[in-house]
C-alpha cells in the first residue's frame, strides 16, 4: 500500500518536473505550445524537440543510472556513506577528459566521451588492482577517495600549466546538461542494457546486506556478486560521466531517500532509487538554469549543494 | 643512509635538517633566474647589499621574501597537520583532507568575486573564516563520535565538506568569470608572488602559532593516550581542544592567506617526522616544522624549473607528490 | 556421518588456528563446541559452514567435498548463525526472516504460500512474531539476536551451526533458546553450537567437543567429558563435578 502510494507520488512529481523543464528556459512556454513543439512545422519545434526535450530525456536517463549505480555500490560496500564518487570513477573520467582537452586540443570533441569512459573504467580497474577482491569495504572506499584526490590534483596540475581551455574544462568537470542533445541521448542508450543485469542482482544484494558470513551460508558467492555489482555500477557511472561530466552526490543521496521511502529490499529499492534520481537531477537542472538566467550553472553544482548537507546530516545521524 | 640518519641523536638530526634548510634557501636565492645570478652574488647581496646591481635587488626584493615565505608556510602547515593528527588521533587528518583548505578557498572566492574591493586583507580574513567554519564542522562531527576508531568516517566527512565547498567555489567562479584566473591560481597554491608585504603579514601570526604549538606539545602527548586517560591525567579536554583548534586555524589561515591552498604538506610531513623521532610531540613538532619548510622550499625550486621559464604553482607539484603518499597511508593504516 | 572433517587445518592470513583436526559430527544430536578463548572453536565452525576455506585437509558433507558441492544446494543443508551481524538499514523483521528462504526462491525472490508458512513458523518458534512489522535497526540486541535466529530457522536445513547464540540474551531467553534446541532436535535437526557456559552445555547438549590450541582434546557425552582433570588441563580451573539436582546432568563448581 505504502509502496503504491510512494510510487504514484514519485511518478506524478516526475511528470510535473518534466513539464516544468520543457516549459521554463530563455522563453517560457505554455502547455499547448509545448505540445505543438513536437510537430515539425511549429515555431517551437527547435526549442522543444531539438533542445529542451532531449535535455529532459537525458536528465531522466542519467539521473536513473547514477542513482542505480549508487544503490549498487552502497549495497555491496554495505556502507550507507559510500557512493560511486568515492570509487574515484568520476575523477578518473574527468582526468582522461582533461588530458584530451589540454594535451591533444586538435582531437575532435567527438572523442571526449570515449576518453572519459576509458578513464573511468581504468580508474575502477586500478582501484580493484590496488585493493584486491578480498579487502574490506571501508578500505575500498577510502582508497577510492585517495585515488580521487590523486586524479583531481593531476587535473589541477594540467589546467594550471595549460590555462587556455580552462573554462570549457571547468564547465565539463562540474557536470552539466548544457548543450546536450539527441546525439548524447543515443550514445547513452546502449548502456541501458545494464539495468536488467542490475535487477537480476537484486535478490543477492539483499543477502549481502546480512553480512558476508550469512550470505555465504545462504548460498551467495560474495566475490562474484560484489564484482558484478561494482562492474555494473562502474559501467553506469562511467557512461554518465562521459556524457554529462561528474554529477556529484546524486548516486549518494538518491538511494538514501529511496531507502527512507520504501525500505531496504532491493527489488523495490533499486527501481525507487532510479525514479528519485530522475526527480533530483531534473530539479537540479531546472534550478541551475533558472536561478540566474542567462548564465547557466552546471547541474552538478546544484546536486552538490543539495547533496552535501544531506550527507553531513547522515554522517551525524549514523553511528 | 636513512637508517644512519635515524640512529643519530635528536640534536644531530636537528642540525642536519637545519643545514639542509639553509643550503636549499641559498640555492633558491639564485637558481633558475632569467637574469643570471651566481651563488656568490646571492651571498654578498645578503651581507653587503648594493641597490645598483640588478642581481642584488632581485635577490633582496623578489627571492628573499619568497624563500622566507615558502619556509614559514611549510612550517605552519606541517605543524598544523601534526596538531590535527594528535587532536583527532587520526593518521589521515590534515588541513586538506579534512576540508579546511576547501573552506578557506570558498571564503576567499566569495569575497574576491562578490566584493573584490576588500583587497588582500579582506580575502585573507575571509579565507580564515571559511577554514574556521569547515574545521568546526569537522570537529563537531568528530566530537559526536568520540574516539579514534572512526578514521574512515572522519575522512569521508572531510571529503564531503570539501566537495560542497568546491562546488560552491566553482559556482562563484562561473557566475563571475572575470575573477576566475585569480581564484584558480590561489586554489593551486604558490609562493611565486610573495613579497615583503606578505612576509609582514605572515610572520607575526606564524610566530604566535608555532610557539603556541610547541607549548601545547606535552598536552598532545597525553591526548595520544585516549580521552579518558588524558582526562584522568589532568588534561582539561575542552580547553585543549579549543586551544589546539585556534592554533590550527591561526597556522593554516596564515599560510593559506599568503600562499593559497597548498595541500598534503600537513598530511605528509608529520608522518615523515614521526618516522624519524618517534611519537613524542615535543620532538615531532620542531622536526616537522623544519621538514615542512624544506619541502615547500624544494617544491618552489622545482616549480620554477619544471617548465622553465613558466612557473608552475608549487601547490600543484606538492599535490602530485602528496596524493600517492595519501594512497600509501590509506593502504598501510586501514586493513 | 553427514558432516565430517579430515585432517583439517584452517585459519587466517596463512596462520593455522585449527590444526589437523579430524572430526565426525554425530547425526541427530545437539553438539556443543567448548574451549577457552582463541582455541579455534569459532574458526572450526566457520570452516564447516564454508566461510573459511581449508588450508589443508577437507570437509565432507554426505561424503563429498564441501567445496565442490553447489553453493545453493549446501544452503538448503547447512545454516549458520554468526557471532556478530551487521544491522541492515530499512529492513523489517519479516523481510529479514524471509531472506532465509532465498535458497528456495527464484531470481526475484518471490515467496510462495509455503514459504510464508515456514517464515511465520520460524518467527513463532523464537517468539518474534509480534515484532514482524518493526525495523531490525530499531530492536534491542537480544531481540535482534532472536530475529537472526528465526532467519536461520527459515532456511529450514537439517543442520544448524550457531556461533555463541546466547550472547546478548537475558537468562530467560537463554533458557528458552536451549529448550528450542531440544524441540528442533526432536524434530530431527542436528545442532552444532559454540557455547561459553560449560554448565549450560552439559545440561542441554548430547555431545560435547572440547578444544584447546586448535586441537580436539576430548569429546563424548557430558558425563564422560566433564571431569576434574579436563577442567584443570583445558581451562586451568580447579573445580568439582557435582550432579545437577534437577536435570541430573553433571555440572562444575569452581573451587
Amino acid at each position: 500500500m505504502r509502496t503504491l502510494f510512494v510510487s504514484f507520488s514519485l511518478f506524478s512529481l516526475l511528470a510535473f518536473l518534466v513539464v516544468l523543464s520543457l516549459s521554463f528556459g530563455a522563453v517560457s512556454l505554455s502547455i499547448s505550445e509545448i505540445l505543438s513543439g513536437f510537430t515539425p512545422d511549429s515555431e517551437f519545434y527547435f526549442t522543444i524537440h531539438e533542445y529542451r526535450f532531449p535535455r529532459a530525456v537525458l536528465a531522466v536517463l542519467v539521473g536513473a543510472m547514477m542513482a542505480l549505480s549508487g544503490a549498487l555500490v552502497q549495497g555491496v560496500i554495505r556502507n550507507p556513506l559510500a557512493s560511486p564518487d568515492v570509487l574515484g570513477v568520476s575523477q578518473g573520467a574527468g582526468l582522461a577528459a582533461v588530458v584530451l582537452m589540454t594535451l591533444f586540443p586538435s582531437v575532435s570533441i567527438f572523442w571526449l566521451p570515449w576518453a572519459a569512459l576509458a578513464g573511468g573504467i581504468s580508474a575502477a580497474l586500478l582501484l580493484w588492482a590496488l585493493c584486491g577482491a578480498h579487502s574490506s569495504a571501508i578500505k575500498l572506499a577510502i582508497t577510492g577517495v585517495a585515488m580521487a584526490a590523486l586524479y583531481s590534483s593531476a587535473v589541477d596540475f594540467l589546467m594550471l600549466t595549460r590555462p587556455l581551455e580552462i573554462n570549457n574544462a571547468l564547465l565539463w568537470l562540474t557536470g552539466s546538461l548544457w548543450g546536450r542533445g539527441w546525439d548524447q541521448v543515443f550514445m547513452i542508450l546502449p548502456w541501458l542494457v545494464l539495468l536488467p543485469l542490475a535487477f537480476w542482482l537484486a535478490k543477492r544484494m539483499n543477502l549481502i546486506s546480512l553480512g558476508d558470513e550469512v550470505a555465504t551460508s545462504l548460498g551467495v558467492s560474495i566475490p562474484v556478486t560484489r564484482l558484478s555489482a561494482l562492474a555494473i555500477a562502474v559501467g553506469l557511472t562511467a557512461s554518465c560521466v562521459a556524457i554529462c561530466g561528474p554529477i556529484g552526490f546524486l548516486g549518494l543521496i538518491a538511494p538514501h531517500l529511496a531507502r527512507r521511502l520504501v525500505g531496504g529490499r532491493h527489488q523495490i529499492l533499486l527501481p525507487c532509487s532510479m525514479v528519485v534520481g530522475m526527480v533530483i537531477l531534473l530539479l537540479a537542472d531546472l534550478l541551475a538554469r533558472t536561478i540566474n538566467p542567462p548564465i547557466e550553472l552546471p547541474a552538478g553544482i546544484m546536486t552538490a549543494i543539495i547533496g552535501a548537507p544531506y550527507f553531513l546530516w547522515l554522517l551525524l545521524k549514523t553511528r | 643512509m636513512l637508517n644512519v640518519f635515524k640512529n643519530l641523536p635528536y640534536l644531530g638530526q636537528y642540525f642536519i635538517l637545519s643545514f639542509l634548510l639553509c643550503l636549499f634557501a641559498w640555492l633558491s636565492l639564485f637558481s633558475w633566474s632569467i637574469v643570471p645570478i651566481t651563488g656568490q652574488q646571492a651571498l654578498t647581496a645578503l651581507l653587503h647589499p648594493d641597490k645598483n646591481i640588478i642581481a642584488h635587488s632581485i635577490v633582496l626584493d623578489l627571492r628573499l621574501p619568497r624563500v622566507l615565505v615558502a619556509a614559514v608556510v611549510g612550517a605552519c602547515l606541517a605543524v598544523a597537520g601534526a596538531i590535527m593528527q594528535g587532536l583527532t588521533r587520526n593518521p589521515l587528518a590534515s588541513p586538506s583532507v579534512l576540508g579546511v583548505n576547501a573552506g578557506a578557498a570558498l571564503g576567499m572566492a566569495t569575497v574576491s568575486t562578490i566584493a573584490p574591493w576588500f583587497g588582500l586583507f579582506g580575502t585573507s580574513v575571509a579565507a580564515i573564516i571559511g577554514g574556521a567554519i569547515t574545521w568546526s564542522l569537522v570537529m563537531l562531527l568528530g566530537a559526536a563520535w568520540r574516539g579514534g576508531n572512526e578514521h574512515g568516517r572522519l575522512v569521508l566527512a572531510g571529503v564531503a565538506i570539501s566537495a560542497l565547498c568546491a562546488a560552491l567555489t566553482k559556482a562563484m567562479i562561473i557566475l563571475h568569470e572575470d575573477q576566475a584566473a585569480g581564484v584558480l591560481t590561489w586554489l593551486a597554491g604558490s609562493v611565486a608572488d610573495a613579497r615583503w608585504s606578505h612576509w609582514q603579514q605572515l610572520w607575526p601570526m606564524a610566530l604566535v602559532g608555532l610557539l603556541g604549538a610547541f607549548l601545547m606539545s606535552p598536552t598532545l602527548n597525553l591526548l595520544n593516550l585516549g580521552e579518558d586517560n588524558a582526562r584522568s591525567l589532568g588534561v582539561k579536554l575542552g580547553w585543549a581542544r579549543v586551544i589546539c583548534s585556534l592554533l590550527v586555524l591561526l597556522l593554516v589561515g596564515a599560510a593559506l592567506s599568503v600562499a593559497g591552498s597548498i595541500a598534503f604538506i600537513g598530511l605528509l610531513v608529520p608522518h615523515m617526522a614521526k618516522s624519524l623521532v618517534g611519537q613524542d610531540h615535543r620532538k615531532v613538532l620542531p622536526i616537522a616544522a623544519i621538514m615542512g619548510a624544506l619541502l615547500v622550499m624544494i617544491a618552489d625550486v622545482v616549480s620554477r624549473s619544471i617548465i622553465y621559464p613558466i612557473e608552475t604553482p608549487a601547490g600543484a607539484i606538492l599535490a602530485l607528490i602528496g596524493a600517492p603518499f595519501f594512497i600509501y597511508m590509506v593502504r598501510a593504516r586501514t586493513s | 556421518m553427514s558432516l565430517s572433517t579430515h585432517n583439517l587445518s584452517v585459519g587466517y592470513h596463512d596462520k593455522a588456528i585449527v590444526k589437523d583436526v579430524s572430526l565426525i559430527i554425530p547425526d541427530g544430536k545437539i553438539v556443543a563446541l567448548l574451549g577457552p578463548n582463541g582455541c579455534g572453536k569459532s574458526t572450526l565452525l566457520k570452516a564447516m559452514s564454508r566461510i573459511l576455506s581449508p588450508m589443508e585437509g577437507e570437509i565432507h558433507w554426505q561424503g563429498k567435498n564441501l567445496l565442490t558441492e553447489p553453493s545453493r544446494y549446501l544452503a538448503t543443508q547447512l545454516a549458520l548463525l554468526p557471532q556478530t551481524q551487521p544491522i541492515p538499514e530499512g529492513i523489517k523483521v519479516k523481510d529479514l526472516v524471509a531472506y532465509g528462504r532465498s535458497p528456495y526462491t527464484g531470481f526475484w525472490g518471490r515467496l510462495t504460500t509455503d514459504d510464508n508458512k515456514v517464515i511465520q513458523d520460524a518467527m513463532d518458534k523464537v517468539g518474534v512474531a509480534e515484532l514482524a512489522e518493526q525495523l531490525v535497526s530499531e530492536l534491542s540486541g537480544g531481540q535482534r539476536q532472536r530475529v537472526w535466529l528465526a532467519m536461520t530457522l527459515a532456511q529450514d536445513t537439517p543442520y544448524l551451526l550457531l556461533d555463541e547464540p546466547t550472547t546478548y540474551m537475558d537468562l530467560s531467553h537463554q533458557v528458552e533458546l536451549m529448550e528450542l534446541f531440544k524441540t528442533l532436535n526432536d524434530a530431527g535437526k542436528t545442532i552444532v553450537t559454540v557455547l561459553h557456559d560449560i554448565n549450560q552445555a552439559a545440561r542441554y547438549c548430547d555431545h560435547l567437543i572440547v578444544m584447546k590450541d586448535g586441537e580436539i582434546i576430548t569429546q563424548g557425552e557430558p558425563e564422560t567429558v566433564l571431569t576434574k582433570d579436563m577442567l584443570k588441563s583445558v581451562f586451568s580451573l580447579n573445580a568439582q563435578i557435582h550432579q545437577d539436582p534437577i536435570a541430573k546432568t553433571p555440572m562444575c563448581v569452581v573451587e
